[in-house]
């Protein structure tokens, strides 16, 4: 039974993920390749391209979303996966993509073989294209011709000039690799060896894709070695080795690879990962057990999160897992930060006291002082700042005046912000309101009124017009300790992305989905409602008894500032 | 290095095509529109004689002319790591990248030490546009040698030229001493102009870019009606500035008709008559002032830093300006950062008329969409706003459509 697991498993992964993911793969590595050959074409060959039927599904879906439920199972949508999305379709009127037919459509390789005078014919009749071999080979490429028809042209090119220069072999050798027909590649590995002394990163790329599961897979191992002295690695041939060991069942060669790429900086690409999980399936020691829990452990210290397709691995794997009886759910979590399917509390989201006065540091450190002090503030006004902050006691709201004013355009910037003032003085003892010196002054925004009114209910701190007023907001929320909370609609992106050390941004982006209230909406007189801050972390996280991991989903585009929302959620019985 | 000289032309001698076709990347002039349809036409002929042809038949060729070659690998004499990465670059020429053919020691040590892939590429491809301009140059003068070479022996053939004139030909150099003594003049009497140079952390392309806006600006000013008298201050004797002018100007640096000074503007005048220059200033700059004394940071920043020489103004209590470039154009594209010789330019047609549609004339084109009409400006500025509230309009039918419950009013971040 356990022998036979394994290759149970491996049939199914061929036959329903392998095909779509090689093609992939094989797609990326060679517009990699294209890239630099073809600026123009790859060009219109790129994935990113705008397609607007893509467009139309996706508002379509949403609707559907939307209408069958008006409440979006959405704890917290500023940092929620797609939101980012949704605001840019509501900002932005139907852009037209411009998808101009690409002119490698128009030659269309032959189905069959031709002999080299059929070729010399075809060449003819294509005089315009000045190299005629490469725009066919291109072609084929991106048409997959079957190995025959390219090996044709192959002939007909070394009949011709007796030898082959090195792009068709390369070009030739993509062709190879997509139908993995592994004694071609074998062959061409052994010419290629031959003829030069080395080679660059694409054909070597190349060569270790096509021969990662052939009998020859331990060859890739030497070619990696080989990138390493004139390049660098990439994830991807570290990915394909790991899958050329994994295939023929040498796991700790893959776990030791593994960690290499790790300490080399890499971040594993997830369908690295979900090869793992793939093939070590029936777990029967503890030390292979031991080796996939610590890569759970990688994805939550990096802040990874698992596709659709990798949690569903993941899933199989712990139930695989025998005498432990686990079970797998997918839930979503609700505001409480209870798992709605085991009643699990998950973990807190505020940050542990050494964290909170590294990352302050750092705030104050890199964000308010930076390479030169003078360019967010000046250092009297930094003193000033201080002084105050000092003299008042700790606050529990801090307030960013200028961008909750701007909320709506409907209302006198001054009402705006009054309104929301009064609404946080109802919960909260004490509130600081950050602005600039402009607004003291009477205009029609800014009414004299509101703000007095206004000052006896918060303590305000008003910067120089030229000052920048986050890095301020920043410092006072910090200075004020763990319960204080920050109400502004700005993600504070400029600001992570100063931090210097990878580490510290990532607990500032903790710390901001814990702290950070937004003004979801705003109808004056009427409505006024905050999304408040999560209380649990969304992160990879185990207590022993149960794993609880969030996931992208398929549909769902997220952008590198937000979160997923879905959770996979695993028990033991 | 000699090991490429060998190996090269034994490859030129098997495949000829490769400097035929190496160089050019073409798009079909014509496109038939039936290509396909010929093909299957084509493939009905063939399909009877497919069987009959060797398909491995390349692997024997390649590999026979593998022998001929073999003798020309040995004895490589350099490091193997260098020769290694030649190799690479030599490989990826051929797949058709864009990589230089011959790099020199230097430029070896330099594409070692960048950090990763991209970067390595962006510097070989800036290597091999180079090489490729200075090739057309080459090229292209020797062009025009043959062209001058061919009217000359017309001339003297036919003896065109009157030989009694009134001035003898106006070469280059007397207008150089026209020129220098008007720079010299200005030198005595013209209105200062400072030029910051007190940015060190820049990357050395940053450096080289600068010290060839800054050889414009002085070709500029030299040439004007009225030059500015150009102050180089804050420049380091032996910083990465004054090395790069060295190696630039060669002699020609010590006769230049500007004032060096390791001084700060601050110490030569007085501060009340300072107005820094930078496009981050709040204030926009109304008129030019002939009793001020302007400066303009010397920097190029490709790593856009925002508010540095603005930072620089706070820190000495400095008075700043940036150009009224939102009150004169419809902006399309692009910082508001204009390049130094850009700078001056407009700052010498502004002290000579007066006249700021004239002197913003050097505002690359590319960046605006034409000037605003001043009588415009006004109806202008109310179709923004209508054009602003029709957007919003859209937008909030949108969200509501979305969702009922939720309100997004577009305006994410201040």
């Amino acid at each position: 039974m356990g022998f036979f697991l394994p290759i149970r498993n491996w049939v199914l992964q061929t036959l329903t993920f392998l095909p779509v993911s090689t093609k992939q793969n094989f797609t990326a590595v060679y517009r990699r390749f294209t890239s630099t050959t073809l600026c123009r074409w790859a060009e219109s060959i790129d994935s990113k391209a705008f397609h607007p039927e893509m467009k139309i599904k996706d508002s379509s879906m949403m609707k559907k979303k939307t209408g069958k439920n008006r409440f979006p199972p959405k704890p917290f949508s500023a940092f929620a996966a797609g939101s980012s999305k949704m605001r840019a379709i509501c900002n932005t009127n139907n852009a037209v993509a411009n998808d101009s037919p690409s002119p490698l459509n128009i030659v269309s390789p032959p189905d069959t073989p031709l002999s080299a005078k059929e070729w010399e014919k075809l060449k003819e009749e294509y005089q315009h294209f000045k190299k005629f071999e490469n725009v066919m080979f291109e072609s084929m490429i991106t048409n997959h011709s079957p190995v025959d028809v390219a090996k044709s042209l192959l002939v007909a090119i070394a009949k011709r000039d007796g030898d082959i220069e090195y792009n068709y072999l390369v070009m030739y050798l993509a062709i190879c690799v997509f139908h993995k027909d592994i004694e071609e590649i074998y062959d061409i590995y052994n010419i290629m060896k031959a003829k030069y002394k080395s080679l660059e990163a694409s054909a070597y790329s190349l060569l270790i894709k096509g021969l990662r599961d052939s009998p020859h897979w331990k060859e890739t191992l030497v070619l990696l070695e080989k990138v390493k002295k004139v390049s660098f690695h990439s994830k991807q041939n570290y990915g394909d080795c790991i899958e050329g060991a994994l295939l023929h069942q040498e796991r700790n060669l893959a776990f030791e690879l593994f960690h290499e790429m790790v300490a080399e900086n890499l971040t594993p690409a997830l369908t690295t990962i979900k090869l793992f999980f793939d093939f070590c399936q029936p777990v029967k020691d503890d030390h292979l057990k031991n080796k996939c829990t610590d890569i759970l452990y990688y994805l939550r210290n990096h802040q990874i999160y698992p596709d659709e397709s990798l949690m569903l691995s993941i899933k199989q794997w712990f139930e695989s897992i025998p005498g432990e009886n686990w079970k797998g759910n997918l839930t979503s979590m609700n505001n409480s930060g209870q798992c709605p399917s085991c009643g699990h509390f998950l973990e807190d989201i505020n940050l542990s006291e050494e964290e909170y006065i590294n990352v302050k540091e750092k705030i104050k450190r890199d964000v308010i002082e930076g390479t030169d002090v003078f360019r967010n503030t000046s250092p009297q006004e930094l003193e000033s700042f201080q002084r105050f902050m000092n003299e008042h006691p700790p606050f529990d709201v801090v307030i960013d005046g200028l961008n909750v004013a701007k909320t709506t355009l409907r209302n006198p910037s001054s009402k705006t912000l009054l309104d929301v003032v009064f609404y946080l003085a109802q919960k909260y003892h004490r509130l600081l309101v950050l602005g600039r010196r402009h607004m003291l002054k009477h205009s029609f925004q800014w009414k004299k009124s509101d703000m007095d009114a206004m000052q006896k209910k918060a303590d305000f701190f008003f910067t120089d017009n030229m000052s920048k007023d986050d890095p301020f907001l920043l410092y006072a929320t910090f200075h004020s300790g763990g319960h204080c909370m920050i109400v502004t609609r700005d993600l504070l992106r400029d600001h992570k992305a100063v931090l210097s050390d990878s580490v510290t941004r990532r607990l500032f982006f903790k710390w901001q989905r814990g702290h950070q209230m937004v003004v979801s909406s705003y109808v004056p007189g009427k409505i006024l409602t905050f999304e408040d801050a999560l209380p649990y972390d969304t992160i990879v996280q185990t207590d022993g008894n149960t794993w609880h991991i969030p996931y992208d989903d398929n549909l769902s585009n997220r952008a590198s500032f937000e979160i997923p929302v879905k959770w996979l959620c695993l028990q033991k019985k | 290095m000699h090991l490429l000289n060998l190996i090269r032309p034994s490859f030129k001698l098997i495949a000829p095509k490769i400097t035929k076709y190496g160089l050019f990347l073409t798009m079909p002039s014509k496109i038939s529109t039936c290509g396909t349809l010929r093909m299957i036409y084509l493939n009905k002929n063939i399909s009877k004689n497919a069987d009959n042809i060797d398909l491995d038949e390349w692997k024997l060729v390649v590999l026979s002319g593998l022998e001929k070659e073999a003798f020309e690998k040995a004895s490589p004499e350099e490091e193997p790591n260098i020769a290694a990465i030649k190799e690479y670059i030599d490989m990826s020429r051929r797949l058709g990248k864009a990589a230089p053919e011959n790099i020199t020691e230097e430029q070896l040590k330099r594409l070692i030490e960048y950090p990763s892939v991209s970067s390595r590429n962006r510097y070989l491809a800036f290597l091999a546009s180079k090489e490729m301009r200075k090739n057309a140059e080459k090229e292209k003068k020797k062009k025009q040698q043959e062209e001058r070479d061919a009217l000359r022996k017309t001339i003297d053939n036919e003896e065109l030229i009157p030989k009694s004139r009134l001035f003898r030909a106006i070469w280059e150099s007397s207008m150089d001493v026209v020129y220098n003594w008007k720079a010299a003049q200005a030198m005595s009497f013209g209105q200062p102009l400072v030029f910051d140079m007190d940015f060190n952390d820049m990357s050395e392309r940053e450096m080289q870019n600068t010290v060839n806006q800054m050889m414009e600006c002085e070709g500029a000013n030299r040439k004007a009606v009225e030059p500015f008298h150009l102050y180089y201050c804050n420049l380091k004797e032996d910083g990465p500035y004054h090395k790069e002018f060295l190696k630039r100007y060669g002699d020609t640096w010590d006769n230049l008709f500007v004032t060096v000074t390791e001084k700060s503007y601050v110490e030569l005048f007085p501060r009340d008559q300072i107005v820094y220059l930078t496009a981050d200033s709040p204030n926009v700059m109304e008129t030019f002032d002939h009793n001020k004394i302007y400066i303009i940071g010397c920097l190029v920043d490709k790593s856009i830093r925002k508010g540095v020489s603005l930072a620089r103004a706070k820190r000495l209590n400095l008075a700043t300006a940036q150009l009224p470039l939102e009150r004169y154009f419809h902006w399309k594209t692009g910082a508001k950062v204009l390049t130094l010789d850009q700078m001056i330019m407009i700052l010498i047609t502004l002290k000579n008329t007066g006249n700021w549609k004239e002197a913003l004339e050097f505002v690359p084109k590319r960046k605006h969409q034409g000037f605003l009409d001043p009588s415009l400006q006004h109806f202008i500025h109310r179709q923004k706003n209508r054009k602003i509230s029709q957007q919003n309009f859209k937008k909030k039918l949108l969200v509501e459509e979305l969702s009922k419950k939720r309100l997004w009013n577009g305006l994410w971040e201040e």
